[in-house]
């Protein structure tokens, strides 16, 4: 069966485990947990017909406590950003992340998670925003780890990307 | 096994490591006694003389193993550590890798309760961080906030200024009790502007820390929209605004009177500033099984559906609106929700907007 590695990555408190926990388990918890090292799962997903293993490797949130490791990024095939909706410093932070993580590891295919989408009366991140970042051909998904919303498709769509034939 | 070997691996038993020695070609196997986690999440490893089948075992153990690799090949005194990670559904582990007298060795420490404090002091600070970073945005609001009550407060003082100024000027009396008017118009704005400042912060102070020694909330739906539609009337007259209702009768609903009253009025002005002179508000009252449902429906601007849900914000971060229209809109969403009762928006496309309240109904012995 085919393999393959997905990296959650983003700041402190984005909802990255939670994201993990909805797919994999299809549970959600509001209590904030914060996450130290790794945590890896794994779960079978069939995209258009193919099966395959996704092994999702939770990283620790970046922040001025801990860096990410970009040892860990080894061999990923893909990887999900997640930034927390209600909070524009998360997306502004992701940036800087997502530059250092692109450095690492190359071109391979990512999504953008715009997590915490049933708060959307506390939401900060403007349409503007993500219009821009689509532009720029990111794959930009709203979900919310507590409703289920977009989560599977997060990963579908990741998946998707790394089973496409490469030009 | 040599004694001084096995003396080491016993030691670090105890201690609740898994001491492993490189085997050459490539193998890594247990030195010692296995600790009771090791023999619980891989028992094959844990058995005498077994070796350690990372890529089996452990995705992150085996990404670790090219670090380690890198460090037994420069020798001497370097080490790394894997940093922790989570094996199994709980079990918290970190890794070592370093050289002894030229022989590589893999410590695998089961995390206890130093971990357990550095893990308790991050997830504080990050809390904190969070919370810091709530508190910011929270302010940037309200600093923004009391900018827009300022300006709004303003206009209306300046309207009255300008008043008083021509009426220094003017000797015509009747000239004199128009301008008096419009002065007193204005300040009653401002009275307005102040008043739903008030309802929506008492509100919410309500709603966080809730009604102590409140009686239950019971109000007739009929006799509330009575009220409101004479409060607002003379605004809809002004603006030549036709105000049609139905499906009045006796409803009970669990609410405040005062509250309901003031979301009502709140609703009535937004419908009435939405739609154009000369134009029709329609309110409708019905009775569900066990609820209460109102509609208004304004001849206003198409919203569109998208943005419903931004449109009960007390500041909307992407769309340009007036403020006052998001303060009436916000107090009636808190009150409502306060109530256990629904507020929402539906689009009627070309023909406008209706705004929506289910309400609880009343049953005394709730």
């Amino acid at each position: 069966m085919i393999q393959k590695k997905i990296c959650m990555i983003g700041t402190s408190g984005v909802g990255k485990t939670s994201l993990v926990a909805r797919f994999v388990s299809s549970i959600f918890s509001d209590k904030y947990l914060t996450t130290v090292g790794v945590k890896i799962d794994k779960k079978v997903l069939t995209v258009d017909g193919t099966n395959v293993t996704l092994v999702l490797w939770d990283l620790a949130g970046d922040d001025d406590f801990q860096r990410l490791q970009l040892s860990y990024l080894r061999g990923t095939a893909g990887y999900i950003l997640v930034a927390d909706g209600t909070r524009q410093i998360t997306l502004d932070q992701l940036l800087d992340i997502q530059a250092r993580v692109m450095e690492a590891v190359g071109p391979v295919p990512f999504v953008l998670a715009l997590n915490k989408a049933d708060l959307q009366t506390q939401w900060e991140i403007g349409k503007e925003r993500i219009e821009q970042l689509t532009a720029q051909g990111w794959h930009i998904l709203l979900t919310s780890a507590k409703t289920g919303a977009g989560v599977e498709e997060a990963f579908s769509d990741l998946s998707r990307m790394l089973l496409a034939p490469k030009p | 096994m040599p004694a001084r070997e096995s003396a080491i691996g016993a030691v670090f038993e105890t201690l609740g490591f898994a001491l492993f020695l490189r085997e050459e070609p490539g193998g890594l196997k247990l030195a010692g006694e296995a600790p009771a986690w090791l023999k619980e999440i891989w028992p094959g490893a844990a058995q005498s003389g077994a070796m350690l089948e990372v890529s089996e075992l452990s995705p992150f153990l085996e990404n670790f193993l090219i670090d380690a690799g890198e460090c037994w090949t420069a020798g001497g005194t370097s080490r790394v550590k894997s940093g922790p990670w989570i094996e199994g559904t709980d079990l918290e582990l970190e890794a070592t890798a370093l050289s002894v007298n030229g022989q590589a060795v893999l410590l695998i420490e089961q995390l206890g309760k130093d971990f357990e404090t550095r893990k308790a002091v991050l997830q504080k600070a990050r809390e904190t961080v969070i919370a810091y970073q709530r508190l910011n945005t929270e302010m940037q609001k309200k600093e923004i906030l009391l900018h827009c009550i300022a300006e709004d407060m303003t206009g209306a003082l300046g309207n009255v200024i300008t008043s008083l100024r021509l009426i220094e000027l003017e000797h015509d009396p009747l000239k004199t009790r128009r301008l008096l008017e419009l002065a007193m118009l204005a300040t009653q704005e401002q009275q307005n502007i102040i008043h739903r400042v008030l309802d929506v912060f008492a509100d919410e102070l309500e709603s966080l820390y809730g009604r102590a020694g409140k009686n239950q909330a019971d109000a007739e739906v009929h006799d509330v929209m009575q009220r409101a539609l004479g409060a607002v009337q003379s605004e809809y007259q002004e603006k030549r605004v036709r105000l049609t209702a139905s499906g009045f009768g006796t409803l009970r609903v669990a609410v405040d009177a005062g509250h309901l009253e003031r979301v009502f009025v709140n609703l009535l002005e937004n419908a009435l500033h939405a739609t154009p002179a000369g134009g029709e508000v329609k309110v409708r009252i019905e009775a569900e099984a066990d609820t209460v449902l109102l509609q208004f429906d304004d001849g206003g601007a198409e919203i569109h559906e998208e943005v419903s849900e931004k449109l009960f914000a007390k500041f909307d971060c992407s769309e340009a609106r007036p403020q006052a229209t998001a303060l009436r809109l916000h107090f009636c969403r808190i009150a409502i929700e306060n109530c256990n009762g629904e507020i929402g928006h539906t689009s009627l496309g070309t023909a406008g907007n209706r705004f929506w309240v289910r309400l609880p109904g009343f049953h005394p012995a709730q």
